[in-house]
């Protein structure tokens, strides 16, 4: 039986053209059509006479050893489950079957044995077989996976399926062939000639084609729709179907409907309802030259839900299409607008979006031009599902492809710890929700459901990667692969000794280790600013130790900030003035002051002001000093009058004693100049002038100290040319009445034109 | 230009995803300048774009030209922007289609001019002793 069979291949293909043949994937044998079974081996009687004597193909060679079996089965072998391969329920073949299972389930155990490893921990070299979706066995003997879920086409598939040459999807292809079923073994085994040929989604394989991509569609008798081209192979004849075949079209027309159609030169082909044209793979490739739908995805769906489409409209939409309004893959179904913009003009040539491309089909069925008019009844329905509907390439990705497209997508949202990984998005989407929760209050609108997306969250598994290991080879073969990446360099670091530097160097060196102590305190700076949010997360009792851990960066922070040299009494400034000499620093320093604890930030204040104008000068470029006012401004509420004294003393560069003679203040001039400096001299002066004003009876130490400043101040103030002034941030309100106790009127007036402290001046 | 729909994507709210926008007409922009209209038939997770039926729009000033192309497969990588052409609107364009001929014509004509143009300005900048060096010759980043 199966030598028959298999001699009938070659026999086949020159039967083909009178024949129904589809080039179809291995589900095809899950069809249960008798008919075709019998005229099956109807036409192997007439074979059996030529091929009979051939020992190979037809006597034991073939029956006992059965290659081409066993080739495709080892083809399948990863795709093929082990227990799908005992679900078999061959009849005749049932021995073999068995045998080969056999041999495949061996098989597989060797391969998986060959490679020692777990997938989970290297996902680049996962087994492909672990992602596949399998399918599932339907019911109906048809795989039913191949169509949308859609309740509609379940309804439809009733009488079509009977008919209908099942299809397969570029998934499908390389998916696990389900077992064929009993009477149909026989041709079944005659169809799997050729080993299929490897694709797969993970990798990204294309499916088979019998002619190139882009081949236009040869003129050809309208052709049936049924065939599946995504994945034709030439070879995989399916012997003739039964005559009646009405679904094919029924997806698009029905065979009625096409007979309705007048003029329609459909009927001028050999289409009379019950026989459907037979092509042979090769020229059904080339009509259709490249992906085609599966009809069943589409226009089941498309018919349940318009009843009202009946064959003129349809063929109506014929011509419009083939004006070459589409790309040339049009097949010369009914169709659709779903390439044309609105309204559709009626006559060629009109500005085109898809200039002609099928020419002779084109031509051939270009007299249906008259049944334009009635194509307009669907011209001003421009919704959604209506192109999707009319759409013949429609759902070409199955719900499956994008299923598993979106489910990458997710797995890279994936995350243990999504505040570290993805910090904007969860930021910004807390801030919506903020937003619509403020929103909330205030006005009792409607909450508004935002979608979050709600990513798995995964809990983080330590993986110790461990590199795959083939079993008997000798030595350790390394693969490379992310996880395990190989070392392309050997480079080594080498460091130079002091002496050979010259100045240069040691000046760029110097930098460059600015610039690493402040990534690295800017790093304990996010970890502290995160404490936070990790301490409303943690237990009870982690809760104590977080907060130590928070000081103890704090003081880091701190002492990376001054220079924590041991032995000296008080560090030097340079460090500092490093630092703040970089655009990153001074807004790292802005930052941290909020933690620091009120001496600390005093000190850096102080150091600040002391060497404010070398500061200035650098800020010249960045201008991002002003940025530290928010934060100073802060502390500042919290210095008690001697610090905010001997502030004012550094920032106005103030001989220590009343009585020293006053040089010329170029660091003064300095301070007014800059919109930071003076900003900070006015900050300063106006909360000395709070202090005193909140205590103006006492006479105590501070006050006074206070006081004799001031007067220097004021002194200083009035002796300085009247330069260009900076711009300062704000103008505190007190310093008038500030002024006003140290000056007399004449002297008070001359302070605020210089430092424009009335707001009528600016 | 042909204009723009929004659509609510609720497949996967707040991400980015092509997964709505399948089989619907696109317009995509390419990194070498090409601007593709077609259907977006398929897409994977490095924004590979299958477009069914693309046609090459090739603009020079007010008018633009269509070349069909048939199907394409571009590369992830190599698409700057891609948005869906709403297609009540497509033809609500004050820009006149031409011939492909006329279009190559006009576009070989701007290039020309371009070049002239560029070519003047790098004698210029010569004699005076400065020198740009041209786009094409750096790296593309």
């Amino acid at each position: 039986m199966l030598g028959k069979l298999r001699g009938r291949k070659n026999g086949i293909f020159t039967k083909s053209h009178n024949e129904d043949i589809t080039l179809i994937g291995k589900s095809l044998e899950d069809c249960p059509l008798d008919e075709d079974e019998d005229a099956f081996q109807g036409l192997g009687e007439e074979d059996e006479e030529i091929d009979q004597f051939n020992d190979d193909t037809f006597g034991s060679g073939a029956v006992d050893d059965d290659w081409q079996e066993a080739h495709e089965r080892l083809a399948e072998l990863e795709e093929k489950l082990p227990a799908a391969v005992n679900e078999q329920t061959g009849n005749g073949e049932r021995d073999e079957m068995d045998l080969l299972g056999d041999h495949e389930e061996n098989l597989a155990e060797s391969l998986s044995k060959m490679v020692i490893e777990n997938e989970l921990e290297d996902p680049a070299i996962m087994r492909a077989v672990q992602t596949r979706p399998v399918l599932q066995p339907q019911p109906g003997g048809l795989n039913s996976s191949i169509w949308d879920g859609s309740e509609v086409l379940r309804r439809i598939r009733g009488p079509l399926l009977a008919q209908e040459m099942p299809t397969v999807s570029v998934l499908e292809y390389a998916l696990p062939q389900r077992p064929p079923q009993g009477p149909e073994d026989d041709r079944d085994l005659s169809e799997r000639a050729l080993p299929r040929r490897s694709t797969s989604p993970i990798i990204g394989s294309p499916p088979v084609r019998a002619v190139p991509i882009g081949t236009p569609p040869k003129q050809m008798a309208v052709p049936s729709y049924n065939q599946q081209i995504l994945c034709p192979k030439p070879v995989h004849v399916r012997p003739p179907m039964p005559p009646r075949y009405p679904a094919p079209y029924g997806e698009r027309m029905s065979p009625n409907q096409l007979c309705n159609v007048p003029n329609s030169s459909l009927l001028g082909h050999p289409f009379p309802p019950s026989v459907p044209p037979v092509l042979s793979p090769l020229q059904r490739a080339q009509l259709l030259g490249g992906a085609q739908l599966q009809p069943g995805r589409m226009s089941p769906s498309q018919f349940a839900r318009v009843p009202g489409f009946v064959g003129s409209p349809l063929a109506a939409m014929n011509p419009k299409l083939l004006q070459g309004r589409v790309g040339q893959m049009l097949p010369p179904a009914p169709s659709f607008r779903a390439f044309f913009s609105a309204p559709p003009p009626a006559t060629p040539p009109p500005p085109q979006q898809h200039p002609p491309g099928p020419g002779p089909l084109v031509q051939n069925l270009r007299q249906h031009r008259n049944l334009n008019g009635a194509g307009d009844r669907g011209s001003h329905r421009n919704s959604h599902q209506d192109h999707l509907r009319k759409d013949p390439y429609a759902n070409l990705m199955l719900q499956r492809e994008k299923d598993w497209v979106s489910k990458i997508q997710m797995m890279q949202l994936q995350s243990t710890d999504p505040y570290l990984d993805d910090f904007y998005y969860q930021n910004y989407f807390e801030k919506l929700e903020k937003l619509s929760a403020a929103e909330e209050i205030q006005g009792d609108g409607p909450k508004k459901e935002r979608t979050k997306l709600i990513t798995p969250q995964v809990a983080k598994l330590e993986h110790a990667y461990k590199p795959v290991q083939f079993e008997g080879s000798l030595g350790k073969l390394t693969v490379s692969s992310v996880n395990n990446p190989r070392k392309m360099i050997d480079a080594v670091v080498t460091s130079r000794s002091e002496d050979d530097e010259t100045r240069e160097k040691q000046v760029r060196d110097k930098r460059r280790k600015t610039l690493v102590i402040i990534e690295k305190t800017y790093s304990l700076l996010l970890d502290v600013e995160d404490y936070e949010r990790r301490y409303l997360l943690s237990l009870e009792e982690d809760r104590p130790a977080l907060m130590d851990e928070r000081k103890h960066k704090i003081c880091s922070m701190y002492d990376n900030l001054r220079g924590k040299l041991p032995g000296q009494e008080r560090p030097s400034d340079d460090h500092f003035v490093q630092i703040m000499c970089i655009r990153k620093g001074k807004r790292m320093v802005a930052r941290i002051l909020p933690f620091l604890s009120t001496e600390q930030a005093a000190d850096i204040l102080m150091t600040t002001a002391r060497n404010l104008p070398f500061l200035i000068k650098k800020d010249a470029q960045d201008e991002v000093l002003p940025c530290l006012l928010s934060p100073f401004s802060h502390l500042l509420y919290h210095l008690p009058s001697v610090t905010v004294t001997s502030l004012l003393q550094q920032l106005m560069n103030l001989p220590q004693s009343a009585a020293a003679p006053a040089p010329s203040n170029p660091h003064l001039t300095t301070v007014l100049q800059n919109k930071f400096g003076l900003s900070l001299l006015l900050l300063v002066l106006s909360r000395g002038e709070d202090l005193q004003s909140s205590d103006p009876a006492a006479e105590s130490m501070e006050n006074n100290q206070w006081m004799q400043v001031m007067f220097m101040a004021t002194r200083e103030l009035l002796r300085i040319p009247q330069a260009a002034l900076a711009k300062p941030v704000s103008i505190p309100t007190n310093l008038v009445s500030l002024f006003s106790r140290y000056v007399d009127r004449q002297k008070l007036n001359l302070l605020e034109t210089k430092l424009q402290l009335v707001q009528g001046i600016r | 230009m042909a204009a723009l729909s929004q659509l609510k994507m609720n497949y996967m709210p707040g991400t980015a995803s092509l997964i709505e926008d399948i089989d619907k007409k696109h317009l995509v922009l390419l990194r070498d300048g090409r601007t593709l209209i077609g259907f977006l038939r398929s897409i994977d997770q490095f924004a590979n774009l299958v477009l069914h039926q693309t046609v090459e729009r090739i603009h020079v000033g007010k008018k633009y030209g269509d070349i069909p192309r048939g199907i394409f497969v571009v590369r992830g990588e190599n698409v700057v922007l891609l948005g869906e052409i709403d297609l009540e609107k497509e033809s609500d364009t004050p820009l006149q289609q031409v011939s492909i001929e006329e279009i190559l014509e006009e576009q070989r004509v701007e290039q020309q001019t371009k070049l002239e143009n560029e070519k003047i300005k790098v004698q210029a900048l010569k004699d005076r002793g400065l020198s740009i060096p041209r786009a094409d010759t750096l790296d593309e980043y």
